[in-house]
């Protein structure tokens, strides 16, 4: 072990004399204090480097063994210093007293040098250990606090959901990629790319920023994950990352809301002279989730049948339709109000598609 | 009084743990010396005033530097004048002090008669 400082708090210069000029032989470098006042000094005064161990003496003028102890163990700075109380072999009650008061160990008056060395060694050793421990707790929190400030920048851009995974323990995994059930949904506009050939692209940013201003909350507020939004387009879906088992009927529910709160809107926008109209499409289905685009540009993305039937099923719906594939119309049961909408012809799929146009729900609490 | 005021298994010991450095041993003897006659002075004004709180703490120093140089008689003086003014009486206090001076008087001439000896 490389040698420490130690302080010698002793009244007796011959004690001091002799404890300086042993710990200087076992390798250690010490300074002196000649009572307990005088070690307080020296161990505050920011001029002094620091020190490894005090070796304490108990009977002492100004301020006693007994008062230095009870007041470096109530500095929050000094309180982890080891303090070796140096005793008389027939002062055994004051040892103990000062090792309740949390003394390290004590040393006998008549020295033997290996005692000595052995005594400071194992409280540097376990000063050692403690400010690692201190040193590692420290690192930790800052590290912790880190992390949160990332999610919670990473949550501004992204989904929270998906702020949330890449901060999780099995976030690397689940980014991998996993296969899951999910419900998902499109809805874009009607008309909204006339609106955007005839509107001033003021009026059209206008018109987006109330949009998602609407639809966003939503979105939160149903806690589906959106995957991507693009002009008048959303792509939200259900059960991934966060297992959702009443995916189905939620996704059929954030339809509906979002169909009633853009009425009001669409309503506003009327009277200016703009007819806008919402299409939702959703479908359940198998996807593959995960990372999905290259180096420096990813998202948290989902690819399968079931989302390519969600997108053709929004492009089908009607103004102010919602249209259902069958796999959500059974899930979701008797939750919605919907009737068939008849088999479509859909791009992509060589088979007629059976639909269902959702009506509504019959109660619009979030489950 | 102790025919040999000074044990000389003490001295020894101390030249041992520091490397049979006898210069040292001497500085070391020097500042028991100077040490001792200010404990003493405290031990006696204690004393006069008889005032044994104030005999605590210059007979503990002197009895534990004596045990260290092998002054035994005079730490076992001041031993026993510590342990009573802790007790909160010292009984005889002026004259033992005085023979706790005649002690150090003994130990201070064997110690530096040793030196001169060597």
């Amino acid at each position: 072990m490389t040698g420490g400082r130690v302080l010698v708090v002793d009244d007796t210069a011959f004690n001091r004399r002799l404890l300086v000029r042993l710990l200087a032989s076992i390798g250690h470098e010490a300074i002196e204090a000649e009572h307990g006042r005088a070690a307080l000094e020296l161990l505050r005064d920011p001029g002094v480097p620091p020190v490894d161990v005090v070796l304490l003496d108990i009977v002492m003028p100004e301020m006693d063994g007994y008062e230095t102890l009870e007041i470096l163990k109530a500095d929050g700075a000094l309180s982890d210093l080891p303090v070796i109380v140096i005793s008389g072999v027939d002062e055994l009650d004051s040892v103990v007293r000062c090792i309740r008061m949390g003394a390290a160990d004590y040393l006998p008056k008549t020295v033997d040098p290996e005692i000595l060395r052995a005594r400071i060694e194992a409280s540097m050793a376990g000063k050692r250990l403690h400010d690692l421990e201190r040193e590692t707790l420290e690192q930790q929190t800052r590290m912790l606090a880190t992390i949160d400030r990332q999610r919670s920048e990473l949550s501004r851009f992204l989904s929270p959901q998906v702020a949330a995974l890449v901060s999780s323990e099995d976030g690397e995994a689940m980014l991998a990629g996993h296969r899951r059930e999910i419900t998902a949904m499109f809805c874009d506009l009607r008309n909204f790319t006339s609106f955007s050939e005839v509107a001033e692209p003021e009026e059209v940013l206008g018109f987006l920023r109330a949009y998602h201003g609407v639809m966003g909350p939503l979105i939160v507020e149903y806690e589906g994950t959106l995957e991507h939004f693009a002009g008048d387009g959303f792509m939200t879906f259900f059960n991934d990352p966060i297992l959702q088992p009443d995916h189905a009927e939620r996704a059929v529910r954030l339809g509906v809301a979002m169909r009633e709160h853009f009425r009001e809107l669409s309503a506003d926008w009327r009277q200016r002279g703009y007819v806008l109209e919402i299409g939702i499409g959703i479908a359940t289905g198998y996807a593959t989730l995960g990372r999905i685009g290259f180096e420096g540009r990813y998202d948290y993305g989902a690819v399968g049948h079931g989302i390519i039937l969600a997108a053709r099923l929004s492009g089908e719906a009607k103004a102010g339709e919602i249209l259902i594939d069958a796999r959500t119309h059974l899930a979701a049961g008797s939750a919605i109000d919907d009737a068939s909408a008849g088999d479509r012809q859909l791009k992509g799929f060589s088979r007629p598609v059976p639909v269902h146009a959702v009506a509504g729900v019959r109660s619009t609490e979030v489950v | 009084m102790d025919p040999d005021p000074i044990d000389q298994a003490a001295i020894d010991h101390l030249l041992e743990i520091t490397g049979g450095d006898l210069e040292f041993l001497d500085e070391l003897v020097d500042t028991y010396l100077s040490d001792a006659v200010v404990q003493l002075d405290g031990m006696r004004r204690a004393a006069a005033d008889g005032d044994a709180a104030a005999m605590v703490r210059p007979a503990h120093s002197l009895k534990s530097s004596s045990e260290n140089v092998g002054a035994t008689a005079l730490a076992d003086g001041c031993r026993t004048l510590e342990a009573d003014a802790k007790a909160g009486a010292v009984p005889d206090a002026v004259a033992r002090v005085a023979g706790c001076d005649d002690a150090f008087t003994a130990a201070s001439s064997a110690l530096l008669a040793q030196r001169i000896g060597r």
